[in-house]
């Protein structure tokens, strides 16, 4: 990754490692030795096989988990070190979910899904709630579906309308779990354009972690994670990699 | 200030959405809440009611009666010294007596037995006695050459409800006739009573009205009731030696509250409408927060706070229930303010209390404590929601 050109570094991970004790007492390492660091307008693309860590390594980037060991920066701050609370107020402001089920509140319009994120914002953000979630409806282009139920949206729609709620806090870090998994090629690509023009035109970081070899192309950077141990894949690879 | 705000919005927002299921939810508290503010409102009703009843039969509290008894009938002018006596002695300024006899008075259908109480100014105090029309008697009225009377409904029916302004009068026939001015009207203590009236002692001495018995009433604060009815009694005794002379209480309340342990009952039938209302709500909570584990994981992951998400949850079953409690102290207002139901609960007022504040605070303070029970447990449920599993959930 480039880091001359002054870009600031959103997460950091060094040596990080994460395990669960199963039932019979043993651990299963899933994370071994992770060294990554996100920079703001990074747009990373980890690829790997279902049960490789892919979603784990996104919940340590997304400050819903915590490194079994190793550390983990935050925009500077050890992750490990900040209460529960600390690290969701953390999230709400700095960090967007894509995820591949879309995950829309049911009985929620498009517009009410969006408007929830600004709901745990303070002050003007949620004042303004409704004009920012409109905004940014508008930007997915879907303004005129505002008031659409998620079960009446195409899966297109519904995932349009999820990246508007991963968006509307203007986070610097956006994480995308198998954001197209649920789509269709066409659709996907669209979905994925649309994600990569938003986080480029705010600046912000996008981590994808996907199967699709189309949608890591995309990415600047791309990563392989294989049995919990994650490494740099060449751009080439990363088109040749399934 | 923000997040105060932001959480009763999104409590609202979640209820707006959830209409039906909580509305299912809440007819149940809502119900519950009717029922123990009606049950409490009715009952305060009733209290007022017997209260009042209670009042005009054995006077308010704390009324005082004195006796004596003994081989002979005491000499009626010592007594009435002795009357006057203790009354300055102890500083009572309500007293009166009560004797009960019977005229005959003519009206346009033929002349009518009517049951007359002969009592002084003090009764109407002492008993609170309720009028429809007219004024009680006043210290002017002893001096009248035709007596006053107070007389109840109906009398006033059977002397053809004549206009009071008009200082309409009644004959006495008898011995010795007069004719008696009607200056007031006091409801009927039952339905299809017999003609009554009240007069003043010395308007009855004036028409030969002679009472069977007379008693001798006494209204004392009720702090040094028992302490007065003690020393009245030993003053009494002591002058009239060889009599059994006494003061007694003999209003509603002598013998403590007659309708505190009815009170209790219901009031604890009530409580348990109301648990089970709640056990209702709590049930379909926790039903509730298992379907939402998914919705909880997904704003957990937009930067919902532990407590956050508590409040949010606890606030819903809050805000619910106290908008339910709300319609349920509405209802029972309507309830127990109905004018039928009013007449039936409480015959014998003639002005109906407001409905008891207390009762009102009591159902929605209820409904909103029910609210945090059944909300506390889930919201302790949605807590503990791990955040990666509720999001795959």
């Amino acid at each position: 990754m480039d880091t001359s050109n002054s870009q600031e570094t959103l997460v950091s991970l060094r040596s990080v490692t994460r395990s669960v004790t199963l039932p019979d007492e043993k651990q299963l390492h899933i994370l071994r030795g992770i060294d990554l660091e996100v920079l703001s307008g990074d747009h990373i693309a980890i690829v790997g096989r279902s049960g490789c860590g892919k979603s784990t390594l996104l919940n340590l980037l997304g400050l819903l988990d915590v490194p079994t060991s190793g550390e983990l920066e935050f925009m500077g701050q050890p992750a490990q070190r900040l209460s529960s609370n600390a690290r969701a107020r953390l999230r709400g402001s700095t960090v967007g979910f894509v995820f591949q089920q879309f995950n829309l509140l049911p009985g929620r319009s498009a517009l009410d899904n969006v408007i929830t994120p600004l709901f745990y914002a303070k002050g003007k953000d949620f004042w303004r709630r409704r004009e920012l979630a409109m905004d940014m409806l508008d930007r997915v282009g879907l303004s005129a579906r505002a008031n659409t139920m998620p079960n009446m949206l195409s899966g297109g729609e519904q995932q349009r309308v999820a990246i508007a709620r991963a968006l509307v806090r203007r986070p610097r870090l956006i994480l995308a779990d198998e954001p197209t998994g649920a789509l269709d090629v066409e659709t996907g690509q669209a979905v994925m354009a649309l994600l990569d023009t938003v986080a480029t035109e705010t600046a912000a970081a996008l981590v994808t972690i996907t199967h699709d070899t189309n949608v890591a192309a995309l990415a600047r950077a791309c990563y392989r994670l294989d049995s919990g141990v994650l490494s740099p894949l060449a751009r080439a690879e990363a088109g040749a990699h399934s | 200030m923000t997040s105060i705000i932001s959480t009763l919005v999104e409590a609202w927002q979640e209820l707006r959405i959830n209409k039906v299921r909580i509305l299912l939810a809440l007819l149940g508290v809502a119900l519950s809440v009717a029922a123990l503010t009606s049950v409490v409102g009715l009952g305060s009703l009733v209290r007022e009611g017997i209260k009042a009843q209670s009042e005009r039969d054995g006077g308010r509290v704390a009324t005082l009666t004195l006796s004596v008894n003994g081989p002979s009938t005491p000499d009626a002018e010592k007594l009435e010294k002795a009357y006057e006596g203790i009354q300055q002695r102890y500083g009572i300024t309500t007293s009166t007596h009560v004797g009960r006899t019977q005229a005959g008075f003519q009206f346009p259908r033929g002349v009518t037995a009517v049951n007359m109480t002969i009592v002084d100014i003090g009764y109407g105090i002492i008993h609170r006695v309720p009028l429809t029309q007219g004024t009680w008697f006043a210290a002017d009225d002893e001096q009248r050459l035709a007596p006053a009377v107070v007389v109840s409904e109906a009398f006033y029916n059977q002397a053809g409800r004549p206009n009071l302004a008009t200082n309409p009068r009644v004959s006495i026939p008898g011995d010795q006739p007069a004719t008696a001015l009607i200056i007031g009207v006091v409801p009927d203590t039952y339905p299809d009573t017999p003609p009554a009236a009240f007069i003043l002692t010395k308007a009855a001495a004036m028409t030969g009205m002679k009472p069977d018995m007379t008693e001798f009433k006494l209204w004392v604060g009720e702090e040094q009731a028992n302490a007065l009815t003690a020393a009245i009694t030993a003053d009494l005794q002591s002058q009239f030696p060889g009599y059994y002379a006494q003061a007694q209480r003999v209003d509603f309340a002598a013998w403590g509250d007659p309708l505190g342990p009815a009170q209790w009952i219901v009031g604890g039938v009530a409580g348990l409408v109301l648990l089970l209302g709640a056990v209702g709500m709590l049930n379909i909570s926790m039903v509730t927060v298992r379907y939402r584990v998914r919705e909880i994981g997904i704003r957990r992951s937009f930067g919902a706070t532990a407590g956050r998400i508590f409040v949010g949850v606890m606030m819903e079953s809050v805000v619910a229930t106290a908008v339910a409690g709300l319609a349920g102290v509405m209802l029972a207002v309507a309830v127990v303010k109905n004018p039928w139901i009013e007449s039936k609960v409480a015959p014998g007022l003639t002005e109906f209390p407001a409905f008891p504040i207390e009762a009102a605070l009591l159902g929605f303070g209820a409904a909103v404590l029910v609210g945090a029970l059944a909300g506390a447990i889930p919201a302790l449920v949605a807590v503990r929601v791990k955040v990666i599993d509720a999001i795959r959930f």
